[in-house]
């Protein structure tokens, strides 16, 4: 399926995986979503919503289909719910990105139609109020042509992504607690809390996590030189000179607070359901390790099996990717001056 | 590491011969394309409904039979349908359900050293692939015997609003347009590249690209609305809808209703 | 009786002036072409006679009625005047918004609340005397260029306007397909209709148009019959239309060259 290979992770739920209870459950919760952001639309743009959201939703389309070079060397692909949420703000990103996702599913078979619900309240509904967050309280009121705003815009779309996944991972992860048959067997989704995040976070915190934060940050640059005025909308009150050095010391302040907030969020969603996040959260990544690294731990040093370093493995490598990609975006947007002559 | 342009193209490349393929089988004389399509919108959907409901792996797979042989009946190529549907569902939904045979508790079947295989872990996995494997068919079927626009207005059916049906409609003519335009500036980049970019630039030129395409595509999208209100738009949408249904329509609802309830009913 | 009635007329992008000081008498069934280079405001002031944009300064009045955004509120004035007049864009892509090219030609009637089978029986009747009859299933997406224009036409024409506005209609054809599109338009405009032709190629004015308006750098540069004006040399080349040395000698062309001037976006290249 031409759509099919586009997405190698689980962000765009099939059919199948979650039981009808849940996508009905989902399609209710992203239907509040829907209706306001249709009629915010329609107050702010009158009569060009449709043209408008019919347009940037093909544009959101072919922007998931962008195969992106990636720090690290790999390739992957976005969503595009960063850059859509930082044009258009929130509302019209929900409905844009919802609408290529309709299609994606109907038309080609990527991502499920009874999930269509599920995946448009992961991926339009809470990406786009996450990036919108996020990228407000990052950018501040930095200038439009701030480097600031391009970091914030990589950090937004990475953690919406992020966030997305994690809403993925806990409505797989709760399937196997509701629904299995007489013998026990899982009828849907048959992974756990306890396996589903860590498996979903991995993939989404290193590959469709920096791509979307690429895409984000990238586009944001592109903006700031060609058309700076596509970037108002979401940045009220921005300074009108590029001068406020101060204001990068308070994204760092601001990135801070978001590293420290990481690791706790996952012990929260770990507790949220039930479970106490060090003792169980370790098991499931050892449960884990075992099938990506089946022959190995027989001859791994013993403190690999400890459950507390599987647990503080990931966390670090949560925070450490986040540090990474803070690290990128800088070093992206420095050497943006020198590359000018090309991309004209 | 090159070659992500040309990955990007072929992306393009493949949606579009997909599309093309698409409306030529969906103009085809087979058996599912001359039912009405509120009644195949309406008939698939139920029977998707259904898979994802049924809680016996039988009634499941009665269901793929019954897609494999509308498919058959349609003009939808067995070997079409293996190449866009059942393979790639299977390596995806296969790779995530495989460690489920080990890692899912219950009665051992088989034991490989340090795990075991357990009957409850093979169900688990069965289910998964063939739920997706038979809602995936039936969703193929659908878009492959009806075109698109008829897909949409089926969809007022379902009470959906008429400006989703005129969005859903624009979105999908403005994808191959801004395709287009993607493939063109790509294209265009390939020939001038020599030598491999390094990988910092590579993302650059990626990012600018997406860019590139969001300011042409705002651009665009202020010229349609000037196009629309040309022709006496002013925001309310009207559709043009002459879906008549036959004798034969009410057979094959009437069809559908009854493998839905059957189905419903065993896969309880 | 002059149709459309221009005083003044002066329109800006943000700071840059497209209409600067236009003013215009149009009467009612003649054939007008507008001549200008790229950037000379022809588009402008097609949009401006079809009232997508209003005026910065100065008036349009269409058939005496002023064309304003405070009258454009009143729904049932908007409908009679895009009734009356229709605008053909240089680029289908952008006219082409439908699924299916018989959506694409119904849309116009549909806005205006026409009954359904007269509105299937004209769309029908429109395709069918434009020799596309047979494309009415398929998405825009699979017709050749010559077929979109022809469509994007239909759309117009289903109205039946009384004005018809064309910008750049043979641009980006190829020659068969420029001649189909011109030899319509010929047989169309002789029924009493106001044709207005926005173009920058000089062979097609003759063809198409009876009164010729010059415009260089949003001004009225000259206007007056089209033999006489493309036999100024040197207005033709004051207004970019011609090069130094390539030029016309009666109504022979010499060193005839394919005249297309891609329209330029700001970053064409990545």
């Amino acid at each position: 399926m031409a759509g099919r290979n586009l997405n190698q992770t689980a962000l765009h739920i099939p059919d199948g995986y979650l039981s009808p209870a849940t996508c009905a459950a989902l399609y209710a919760g992203a239907a509040p979503f829907w209706y306001v952001s249709l009629q915010r639309m329609k107050r702010a743009f009158n009569t060009q919503m449709v043209p408008l959201l019919s347009v940037f939703a093909a544009f959101s389309f072919i922007i998931m289909m962008f195969n992106l070079p990636l720090p690290g060397g790999t390739t992957g692909h976005a969503v595009g719910v960063g850059i859509a949420t930082i044009v258009l703000g929130p509302w019209a990103s929900i409905l844009g990105i919802s609408i290529a996702l309709i299609i994606q599913a109907v038309f080609f078979g990527d991502g499920g139609i009874t999930a269509i619900g599920a995946n448009c309240f992961n991926m339009a509904v809470i990406g786009s109020l996450a990036t919108y967050a996020i990228y407000r309280v990052l950018a501040g009121r930095a200038s439009i042509t701030s480097a600031r705003r391009v970091i914030a815009a990589g950090v937004a779309g990475y953690v919406a992504i992020n966030l997305a996944a994690l809403a993925a991972a806990i409505e797989f992860g709760i399937q196997p607690l509701l629904y299995h048959d007489a013998s026990g067997a899982p009828l849907y989704a048959p992974y756990p809390l306890r396996i589903a995040i860590p498996a979903m976070m991995i993939g989404h915190l290193t590959i469709a996590g920096l791509a979307e934060m690429v895409v984000s940050a990238g586009v944001v640059a592109y903006l700031q030189r060609s058309e700076p005025a596509l970037l108002k909308r979401t940045a009220p009150g921005a300074a009108e000179s590029s001068a406020a050095v101060g204001s990068l010391r308070h994204l760092w302040f601001a990135l801070a607070a978001l590293l420290i907030l990481t690791p706790l969020g996952i012990l929260a969603t770990g507790s949220a359901w039930g479970e106490a996040p060090l003792a169980q959260a370790p098991r499931g990544l050892r449960a884990l390790s075992s099938f990506w690294t089946a022959p190995m731990p027989r001859y791994a040093p013993p403190f690999l099996k400890s459950p507390a370093f599987g647990y503080l493995l990931s966390a670090m490598t949560g925070t450490g990717l986040i540090l990474l990609v803070v690290l990128l975006t800088g070093w992206l947007t420095r050497g943006r001056a020198g590359s000018r002559g090309l991309t004209k | 590491m090159s070659g992500y342009i040309e990955r990007t193209i072929a992306s393009l490349v493949a949606a579009s011969e997909r599309a093309a393929i698409a409306e030529q089988v969906a103009f085809s004389e087979g058996a599912l394309q001359r039912v009405d399509p509120r009644v195949k919108v309406a008939g698939l959907f139920a029977l998707i409904v259904v898979v994802a409901a049924s809680r016996r792996l039988s009634v499941i797979a009665a269901l793929f039979v019954i897609a494999a042989i509308l498919a058959a009946a349609s003009h939808v190529r067995m070997r079409r349908l293996a190449g866009w549907v059942w393979l790639p569902v299977l390596f995806f939904t296969g790779a995530i359900a495989l460690p489920a045979i080990f890692l899912t508790p219950g009665h051992a079947v088989a034991s490989l050293g340090i795990t075991a295989i357990t009957e409850q872990g093979l169900r688990a996995a069965a289910f998964l692939i063939g739920r997706a494997e038979t809602a995936s068919t039936l969703s193929a079927l659908l878009v492959l015997t009806t075109p698109w626009p008829w897909v949409l207005k089926a969809l007022r059916i379902f009470r959906c609003p008429m400006i989703v049906v005129a969005i859903l409609g624009m979105t999908y003519r403005y994808i191959f347009v801004i395709l287009q335009t993607a493939l063109e500036m790509f294209e265009a980049r390939q020939s001038r590249t020599v030598g491999v970019l390094p990988p910092s630039e590579r993302r650059r030129l990626a990012s600018s690209a997406a860019g590139v395409l969001l300011s042409k595509s705002v651009q665009m999208s202020g010229e349609v609305h000037q196009a629309m209100r040309s022709r006496g738009f002013r925001g309310e949408i009207h559709l043009l809808q002459d879906f008549r249904a036959r004798a034969t329509d009410w057979c094959w609802l009437a069809g559908f209703g009854l493998v839905a309830a059957a189905s419903l009913w065993y896969g309880r | 009786m002059n149709i459309f009635q221009l005083r003044d007329v002066s329109f800006k992008y943000e700071t840059v002036a497209a209409i600067d000081g236009v003013s215009l008498d149009i009467e009612a069934g003649k054939r007008i072409a507008l001549l200008g280079a790229n950037g000379s405001g022809k588009s402008t002031l097609l949009r401006l006679l079809d009232a997508l944009s209003f005026p910065g300064a100065g008036s349009i009045s269409f058939q005496g009625q002023p064309l304003s955004e405070v009258r454009f509120a009143d729904h049932q004035f908007a409908f009679d005047f895009h009734r009356r007049v229709g605008l053909v864009f240089q680029n289908p892509d952008v006219q082409l918004f439908n699924p299916t090219v018989f959506d694409e030609v119904a849309f116009g009637p549909l806005q205006l609340r026409w009954s359904k089978s007269e509105i299937v029986a004209r769309v029908n009747a429109v395709l069918e005397s434009m020799e596309i009859a047979h494309l009415k299933d398929r998405p825009p997406h699979r017709l050749s260029g010559g077929e979109k224009k022809r469509v994007a036409l239909a759309s117009v024409l289903v109205l039946d306007p009384e004005v018809l506005l064309l910008d750049e209609p043979t641009a980006a054809l190829d020659p068969r397909s420029q001649s189909q599109i011109i030899d319509l338009l010929i047989g169309w405009g002789d029924g009493g209709k106001t044709v207005i032709t926005a173009t920058h190629d000089l062979g097609l004015v003759e063809d198409i148009a009876d009164h010729c308006v010059i415009l260089q750098a949003g001004k009225v540069a000259a206007e007056g019959n089209p033999a006489e004006l493309l036999a100024d040399q040197a207005l033709l080349q004051r207004a970019n239309l011609v090069h130094a040395h390539r030029h016309r000698h009666g109504s022979v062309v010499t060193h005839s060259h394919p005249h297309t001037h891609p329209h330029k976006h700001g970053s064409e290249t990545i």
